[in-house]
């Protein structure tokens, strides 16, 4: 009797044992009523073939719950629901809208903590069908997020090339570095250009300027890799590269979750 | 009152049928309002599209998965936009569906993309860690009937007015005679699918004039949004 236990299963037992001894109670009610009981009353003009109908008063009760409902039908034709305005869309947008509002208020300052658990949840439900749960990209079936954001994800991206974000100086062509001098820009890459410059940056400086900042927005703005800024920049365009297509996610997102999402990439490669 | 009526069949018969009319009525007049109308932007589904939209009929796709986003934010955020019945003009028959095993797929073109769907339509686990969809392994070998959907889409233009061959619509011709070309273009449409497909028979298939279910299928969800 283990199903019993549940209050539910129990709430259902008990409410068809009630049906039931109700139905036999009614039913048996009429039976007998049919079988003792014989109809008075004064008979309609109208009959057919030999059948009549008695002139029978409306039960009060039926008839005052009849025009009720016709009442209120009319009122909620003329004031109730649609004629007064109000719509789903309309209760919609002003949900919305209240949210937008609460969540730029209560996130506008977050911290690092705060962001990269946020970043986590929107990672799990718009980002892992692609890079996988663990950001690893499912063998090859997107970008791997867990070297993202560091000096081998530089490496990767200048052996590999990189193309689709959809500026105007179009396709970085596979291999432009090699060896050594690949290993030093990335180095220079992803600790955020700082101190001095190796000579070989000069092959990334025809297209993403001497300062990496992409000359104006010909080419992306590599100074920002490995921080969020450059996540929330592929999240709004998008990315049609070598290894498949990403979608754009702008206005899918809010800035602020795509902060987020940036700080959860980044905390996947840096190991935070 | 009612014993006139009873005694009147004729008068009992005209009222039924002015009150069933009224209820009819209020059903169809907000049909013709603009909101009905196709939204700006929405075309006709391409020859390939149909033929794409006959495979997920015929899986019975819409039996797990709805086409239909309703305005909750909950929905909005994950799913995109709401939808509006205006988007639906083009779809004989609409696919809203009544359940949601799966996702919901009215926008699906919007968030996932030709090699996301090769992956997942192959082997849905190898994307999606513990999803219950089955695997669609068939859809790579087994090819579209273009002749069927090419029969459906003439019917949709002759019949039901809707508008290919007009200024920024898909084209389709007038009639069977112009089904060489149209087969023509929808092949043309596969290649760019299967150029960014991985699998190799699917490539193969196209190359050779074939046109894989999988590739149809995916021209179809990509233009869902």
């Amino acid at each position: 009797m283990n199903w019993l236990s549940d209050n539910v299963n129990q709430l259902a037992l008990l409410g068809a044992a009630v049906i039931l001894i109700l139905t036999i109670y009614v039913a048996g009610k009429y039976i007998r009523q049919m079988k003792t009981e014989k109809s008075t009353g004064v008979l309609a003009e109208e009959n057919w073939d030999g059948i009549g109908e008695y002139k029978n008063e409306l039960p009060a009760g039926w008839a005052y719950t009849f025009l009720g409902t016709i009442i209120w039908g009319m009122w909620y034709m003329i004031a109730g629901y649609p004629v007064d305005g109000y719509s789903q869309i309309g209760e919609y947008n002003d949900e919305v809208a209240q949210h937008t509002k609460m969540f730029e208020s209560k996130w506008a300052n977050a911290d690092h903590e705060t962001l990269k658990a946020m970043g986590e949840g929107v990672y799990l439900v718009q980002c892992s069908p692609c890079h996988g749960i663990a950001g690893d990209g499912m063998d090859g079936k997107a970008a791997d997020l867990t070297v993202w954001g560091s000096a081998d994800g530089v490496l990767e991206t200048i052996k590999k090339g990189s193309k689709g974000l959809g500026f105007p100086m179009g396709e970085m062509p596979a291999g432009l570095l090699s060896g050594d001098a690949a290993k030093k820009v990335a180095e220079y890459v992803a600790g955020g250009m700082k101190g001095e410059q190796p000579a070989e940056f000069a092959t990334c400086a025809g297209c993403h300027g001497p300062d990496g900042k992409g000359m104006g927005g010909m080419a992306p703005d590599i100074s920002t890799y490995g921080s969020p800024d450059f996540v929330q920049m592929v999240l709004d365009h998008g990315k049609k590269g070598f290894i498949g297509t990403m979608v754009s996610f702008k206005g899918r997102l809010t800035p602020i979750q795509e902060k987020a999402v940036g700080t959860y990439i980044l905390s996947l490669s840096h190991g935070e | 009152m009612f014993h006139w009526l009873e005694k009147r069949p004729f008068f009992f018969s005209v009222g039924v049928f002015l009150v069933i009319a009224f209820a009819g009525l209020i059903e169809i007049v907000p049909d013709f309002a603009q909101a009905s109308r196709p939204v700006a932007g929405t075309k006709p589904y391409t020859l390939l599209q149909i033929a794409g939209r006959q495979t997920y009929i015929k899986d019975s796709c819409n039996a797990c998965h709805s086409q239909l986003i309703r305005p909750f934010k909950s929905e909005t955020d994950r799913y995109g936009p709401y939808s509006l019945s205006g988007e639906y003009a083009y779809d004989r028959p609409f696919l809203w569906g009544s359940k949601r095993t799966g996702p919901d797929l009215h926008r699906v073109g919007e968030y996932r993309t030709t090699d996301w769907h090769e992956n997942h339509m192959w082997e849905p686990t190898s994307v999606v860690p513990g999803s219950i969809m089955p695997a669609y392994k068939h859809m790579f070998h087994q090819n579209v009937d273009l002749e069927t959907a090419y029969a459906e889409a003439l019917t949709d233009k002759i019949v039901f007015n809707v508008p290919y061959d007009q200024p920024g619509m898909p084209k389709l011709g007038n009639s069977k005679e112009d089904f060489p070309a149209a087969q023509k273009m929808a092949l043309e449409e596969a290649k760019k699918i299967a150029a960014e497909m991985k699998n190799q028979d699917v490539k193969d298939a196209v190359a050779r004039g074939e046109i894989p279910e999988i590739v149809a299928l995916i021209a179809y969800l990509n233009s869902l949004h």
